[in-house]
């Protein structure tokens, strides 16, 4: 549990140094905003239409992917621990719940979740 | 940093020979048997999704629907599943560390729940067509929730029972929006997924809290240590010490890797200052357990907390509509008599003033609500409310006769459900306008669809009167007896005014119920609906449902045998 000092130390040294380096250039840098200035950039030209656009799903669908296999990875990690003691009956019953991901993964493959054409 | 040096330490170590039997391989070797069934089941549907996802998106078969093909093939599963169940070479036993369980009472219900799954199934085939409900994944979401209310049945602890409870649920959601180009499917499956996971979130913290408060997990364990402090005396005065108890049973869980952590912590407590004071443990079991209650009675939809079964019922696809309101409810039912009778026994009297107030308040809103209605799935709707405040009616019993009566009222409401959507999914053809004629898609929405049903097919429409007389409860048929029984099972056990409610109740709901009979004999439509043909699948489950209904006088006796048995299991 100690260890956790020092990186929750390190943590606020690094909130620090990014508020300063912020900071400096906050406090050194020359401003003179105008209207040309702070407006959206869009390759030189004026933006064209609304800026809001219809959400592709596909970015929903890799969220979502991220996160099933995100808590594979979880059930994993103590797992990999563990293995020497949990013998063969643990080696198979994760390679059970493998099994099970996998074909959850072949039908997201064949159904074209990973297509990014 | 310590457990990974030892472990490292310990692979060092553990390269000697190993000659002898390795027992954790072994732990299990007899309980899979116990879960053969499920296990079939699950197995069955990865096969079918691997199947449909690859021959659905294959260019060169010409991307098929295999919509009935998929559905065929998960009815053959289901039924493989039932016999599977039936030949099971384990009646009796705990598998799995305390987690499942299986007696007879989980064979009846099991097979409860998958007749029920088949013949929903079966009637909805041709609305699936018809409606073009295309996706493969009906089936199997259907198969997969199916399987986990089989888990959920022969659950023997909270976890096992929480994860199969979940895992039915996501399924449900799923389901209830599964038609995405509907907006009132679409609203259900939100609405039944902000709610579930409402209920759920209120069971699990029940759960948490009479973890909590004992250390136990497992419903027989909970028992005893329930009817060890309510047996030490005063519970409400005196020092009971809840973790010492916990612990005298805990130890007798050897080799169980769900070890009750209340021996460490609970050591530290009283080191700490003072024993825990039994008041506020007993306090605290009591106030788990009325959230456990709640979050059982959202999910059954019992009156204080049924307000999303009508919107999901409505929205949802019709079959979707059929599977929740006949498969779910014997699963989550014998869980919850397991809980009550088992676990919950001491604390029967906090437990059956919440049902009482639960089961007379749905009795009474399902008659009173169901007269408004004028949208049939509503109306159904409202009808099981109705239904489950009677069924609660056999909890607040506490008696044998209770339990039987659960049993038997099921049964029959299942079968008369499984009778009510096979005609309400028949397809309606308009013969009013002329240019419409082909037009064969319309479904039943109103009531008033079902006008002069009596003259345009005479036998559907006795069909229908039969077992809507059923579920009112009219003498000869199969919904009388059970009522009379949960009834009689209320009287015996002093519950009057249960009794009283109930009877008055069903007398209401009789209006709307013989509504629904003159509409269909003696209504002039307002615009003349004809039904089409009826799909050989469902004309053969209407046959078989209706011949239970009216011949369940003739002979009750198995079926009251049986109930008897899964009561006199359950009790123990």
């Amino acid at each position: 549990m100690v260890e956790y000092l020092a990186i929750f130390i390190y943590f606020l040294i690094a909130t620090g140094l990014a508020i300063i380096l912020l900071g400096v250039s906050f406090l050194a840098s020359t401003r003179k905003p105008d209207p040309e200035k702070i407006s959206a950039y869009e390759c030189g030209f004026d933006p064209f239409d609304d800026a809001r656009s219809r959400f592709d799903v596909q970015f929903y669908l890799v969220a979502i992917l991220f996160i099933i296999f995100d808590l594979e990875v979880t059930f994993l990690f103590p797992w990999a621990l563990v293995l020497n003691r949990v013998g063969l009956f643990g080696f198979w019953s994760m390679m059970a719940f493998l099994l099970i991901l996998t074909i959850g993964f072949v039908y997201e493959w064949r159904k074209g979740a990973l297509d990014w054409s | 940093m310590n457990s990974f040096v030892q472990i490292t330490h310990e692979f060092a170590q553990s390269v000697e020979p190993s000659t002898e039997l390795n027992f954790q391989s072994l732990l299990f070797e007899n309980d899979f048997k116990a879960v053969f069934p499920e296990l079939f089941l699950v197995l069955a549907s990865l096969f079918l999704l691997i199947y449909g996802v690859v021959w659905t998106t294959s260019a060169s078969t010409g991307y098929p629907l295999l919509l009935r093909n998929v559905n065929w093939l998960a009815l053959l599963t289901l039924l493989l599943t039932a016999m599977i169940a039936a030949n099971s070479p384990i009646g009796h036993g705990v598998f799995f560390y305390h987690t499942f369980l299986l007696d007879d009472v989980t064979f009846f219900f099991k097979m409860l729940v998958v007749v029920g799954a088949l013949s929903s199934l079966l009637i909805s085939l041709d609305y699936l067509e018809r409606e073009s409900v295309n996706g493969f994944e009906f089936a199997l979401l259907l198969l997969l929730s199916t399987s986990s209310m089989l888990f959920l049945i022969s659950a023997a602890d909270f976890i096992s029972m929480y994860l199969a409870i979940e895992l039915q649920s996501l399924c449900f959601y799923v389901l209830a929006a599964f038609k995405r180009d509907s907006e009132f499917s679409t609203e259900a499956g939100l609405k039944y997924f902000l709610l579930g996971v409402f209920s759920s979130g209120l069971l699990l913290f029940g759960c948490s809290l009479i973890y909590g408060f004992t250390g136990v997990i497992e419903f027989s364990e909970l028992s005893k240590v329930f009817a060890s402090l309510a047996s030490s005396g005063e519970v409400y005065s005196d020092k009971v010490d809840l973790v010492q108890a916990s612990q005298a049973f805990g130890a007798s869980l050897e080799g169980s890797p769900l070890q009750p952590p209340s021996a460490g912590g609970g050591d530290g407590h009283l080191a700490g200052g003072g024993s825990l004071v039994s008041t506020s443990s007993w306090r605290g079991c009591e106030l788990g357990m009325i959230f456990l209650l709640i979050g059982f009675l959202f999910k059954l939809t019992a009156v204080p907390f049924h307000m999303w079964a009508p919107d999901v019922y409505e929205g949802a696809p019709t079959a979707v509509t059929a599977f929740f309101s006949i498969t779910p409810k014997p699963a989550l039912l014998v869980v919850f008599a397991r809980l009550l009778y088992q676990s919950f026994y001491d604390f029967m009297i906090e437990w059956q003033t919440f049902l009482i107030f639960c089961s007379v308040a749905s009795m009474v809103l399902g008659s009173f609500a169901g007269l408004a209605q004028h949208r049939i799935k509503r109306l159904l709707a409202y009808s099981s409310i109705g239904h489950v405040g009677y069924l609660l009616i056999s909890f607040c019993c506490g008696t044998l006769e209770g339990l039987q009566g659960l049993a038997i009222y099921l049964v029959i409401y299942i079968v008369v459900t499984v009778n009510i959507f096979a005609v309400v999914m028949t397809p309606l053809r308009r013969a009013s306008h002329s240019a419409q004629q082909q037009q064969g898609v319309e479904r039943i929405k109103y009531t008033t669809d079902l006008a002069m049903l009596a003259k345009n097919n005479p036998l559907l429409a006795a069909t229908l009167t039969v077992s809507v007389f059923s579920l009112a409860g009219i003498p000869p048929l199969a919904g009388f007896y059970g009522k009379a029984f949960l009834f009689w099972a209320a009287l015996s056990s002093s519950q009057y005014l249960l009794a009283l409610v109930g009877i008055l109740t069903s007398a209401i709901s009789c209006f709307y119920y013989i509504r629904i009979v003159k509409i269909m004999y003696f209504e002039a439509p307002q615009n003349w609906l004809s039904f089409s043909r009826l799909s050989k699948e469902s004309s053969l489950v209407l046959a078989l449902t209706t011949f239970f209904v009216v011949a369940l006088m003739a002979y009750p006796y198995p079926l009251y045998v049986a109930s008897h048995k899964v009561a006199l299991a359950l009790s123990m």
